[in-house]
């Protein structure tokens, strides 16, 4: 089996995930087809958004890039890999090492500290506790939570807890970061500031992908994608300095 | 071993967060472990104290009731001639002969009839060698002898107790009162374990009881036989060398043994109190798994997270696994301890030697932890089975 890892050395842009002719099939008596025949590659440093109406397939496909579902037909390859073909352990440890997630509920473990949370991501990965804290507060750092580490999430604002959900999915160093509308639940200016801390996440090595309703997120990226009814229906650049589309 | 520290990490951050919900599910296994150590360790220390009683009595020693022969109306006896049969039997040290008399009012001083009417104290006609055959000495003083025995002496032994409720001193000169009838006591007898009525008895001679209370013959209706050898053939001779196929009968019995009947009763009661026990640890392993059963529905959104960030199937369960493994450590361990508490409390309450057993205790503990593990494994394998798509709710 091939082990899937980021490229040690850039000698261009890579592709980090990409859907080869994948379609998503739900149901036994009735059929659904919630993805029909998708392809789509995401490069290292992009920063793209993915839109469209209830029910166009969105959700499926941010379930099948975060290689938490697999495809009825086709292929999902990280770093190059085929995680249709791997066992769960193997495409688990994939996952929590190419993939970190931010969620519109955010998600977080209600017991746990700022810092607890995003540790979490940082479990059983070989790190000593010492370090395991120490990239944590790095991370908490990136998203100005320093100050409030030892805060449970009930004692921080939505904003406050979308920004640990951020720390923990950038504190594995990721290659990618999918965000399933992460402003959806938060007013304006925890919206701004949300937006703000993905603009100032992008990098050369990690892309940037958010699935949302709303258009003023989806054109903060460079490159959009519709979807209906199962499939792509447009790929647009928005801006011009870096990216390749399909 | 990272990784194990993690895994614990983990499951004891679960479970602290949950304080309550954690101590419930944690009291199946403390009162199961709890149960079966207190019935062990009670029965134990129990079995130890009557272990160093019949230590004390020693296993050799005979009991002879008379029982009803033809003469109906009649208190059962043994003519004082077996008396003389029984003591040239092989084997046999020493025997002697008793009889409680009826119908005699002891008091220590004048006046106090009416007390010691509602209180009677036994008197017993004692034959002259009780101490040797019960094998218990003298507190102080001297028991009675051939001189008390041939003259008619009015003289008295007094047991540790009675002693004690008069107030007698050592050596004192006293005299108590048998219907009226002054005698001298000359001695107190010590404790008797295997006959704690006597401890609180007088003892007279034949003689006077013939004299003073018309016995129609010094025949004893108990014989104390000591045989330190053969002691079951001798007991199972005595009755026929009693009645000589007469039909004065009589039943010989070892105390001892029925000590040990005794300590097999208890073995029984603890045999219940394990299975009770033991119930009790099951009904808590079906608690474990029914209360981690719904954790693991609360909690799929834990799961789904966890699952998200790279934590395989494998470890779900392990984490699952973990949290019951540290409710069946910790409750094993507790209820060790509140059970080797309750046998320390019947310990010092009954006057007992505590006896517990350290690898008894270990080795409860870990069924604890056993039965806690096994009914980890649904609710586990359930958390492991969740799919992380149906819990996070995309889009």
């Amino acid at each position: 089996m091939t082990e899937a890892s980021p490229p040690g050395e850039m000698t261009g842009p890579q592709v980090v995930l990409a859907l080869e002719g994948v379609s998503r099939v739900y149901g036994t008596e009735v059929l659904v087809r919630a993805l029909d025949d998708v392809s789509l590659d995401i490069w290292a440093g992009e920063y793209l958004s993915i839109v469209g109406p209830s029910g166009s397939g969105k959700s499926t496909m941010l379930g099948l890039l975060g290689v938490l579902d697999l495809p009825t037909e086709g292929a999902i390859r990280v770093w190059g890999t085929d995680v249709t073909c791997l066992a769960d352990g193997e495409r688990s440890r994939l996952r929590g090492e190419a993939i970190g997630f931010v969620f519109q509920q955010f998600h977080l473990i209600p017991h746990l500290t700022a810092l607890g949370n995003v540790e979490t991501a940082l479990l059983y990965k070989g790190l000593s506790a010492r370090e395991r804290r120490g990239r944590a507060m790095a991370a908490l750092e990136q998203v100005g939570l320093e100050a409030r580490f030892d805060h449970r999430p009930v004692q921080l604002s939505g904003g406050e807890q979308q920004r640990v959900a951020i720390a923990r999915a950038i504190s594995t160093d990721p290659g990618v970061v999918l965000a399933d509308e992460p402003t959806g639940a938060l007013d304006s200016r925890n919206a701004d500031n949300v937006m703000q801390i993905f603009e100032d996440l992008r990098s050369p090595e990690r892309a940037i992908c958010t699935v949302t309703h709303d258009l003023s997120v989806a054109n903060a990226a460079q490159r959009k994608i519709s979807m209906l009814d199962g499939r792509i229906v447009s790929d647009e650049m928005l801006s011009h300095d870096q990216g390749v589309g399909t | 071993m990272r990784r194990f520290r993690e895994l614990v990490g983990v499951a004891i951050s679960g479970l602290t967060a949950r304080k309550i919900r954690t101590a419930l599910i944690m009291l199946g296994p403390i009162l199961g472990v709890a149960a079966i150590v207190a019935a062990i360790g009670i029965n134990e220390s129990s079995k130890g104290h009557l272990k160093a009683k019949l230590q004390e009595l020693g296993t050799d020693l005979i009991v002879v009731n008379a029982s009803t022969g033809m003469g109906f109306g009649q208190d059962p006896v043994i003519e004082a001639a077996a008396v003389s049969r029984v003591s040239r039997l092989p084997d046999v040290t020493a025997v002697t002969g008793t009889r409680q008399l009826s119908d005699i009012v002891t008091v220590p001083f004048e006046g106090a009839e009416d007390y010691y009417r509602a209180f009677p104290v036994p008197v017993i006609a004692s034959g002259l060698s009780l101490p040797k055959t019960l094998e218990v000495p003298m507190v102080s003083g001297r028991f009675l002898n051939d001189y008390d025995r041939d003259s008619g002496a009015r003289v008295a032994v007094i047991g540790r107790d009675l002693a004690d409720e008069y107030g007698y001193l050592a050596g004192e000169p006293r005299t108590i009162l048998l219907n009226g009838l002054e005698y001298g006591v000359v001695g107190v007898l010590d404790w008797v374990l295997l006959e704690p009525s006597m401890d609180s008895a007088v003892f007279v001679t034949f003689t006077s009881a013939v004299e003073d209370w018309e016995l129609d013959e010094p025949d004893p209706s108990r014989l104390y036989v000591r045989a330190p050898t053969h002691t079951s053939l001798v007991a199972a001779e005595i009755p026929t060398v009693v009645s000589l196929g007469g039909p004065d009968g009589a039943n010989a019995s070892v105390p001892t043994d029925l000590l040990d009947a005794q300590s097999q009763v208890d073995e029984s009661l603890n045999n219940l109190t394990k299975m009770m026990g033991g119930l009790a640890l099951v009904v808590g392993g079906v608690g474990i798994a029914n209360v981690m059963s719904i954790s693991v529905i609360q909690r799929s959104s834990e799961i789904g997270i966890r699952r998200a960030l790279g934590h395989n199937r494998g470890t779900i369960a392990v984490q699952f696994l973990f949290e019951a493994l540290v409710v069946g450590v910790f409750g094993g361990v507790l209820g060790a301890l509140v059970g080797a508490g309750v046998v320390w409390g019947v310990a010092e309450q009954r006057g007992y030697t505590m006896v517990l057993s350290v690898a008894g205790l270990v080795a409860w503990a870990l069924v604890s932890v056993g039965v806690a593990v096994v009914a980890g494994l649904y609710p586990s394998s359930k958390a492991a089975r969740l799919e992380p798509l149906e819990t996070l709710r995309l889009g």
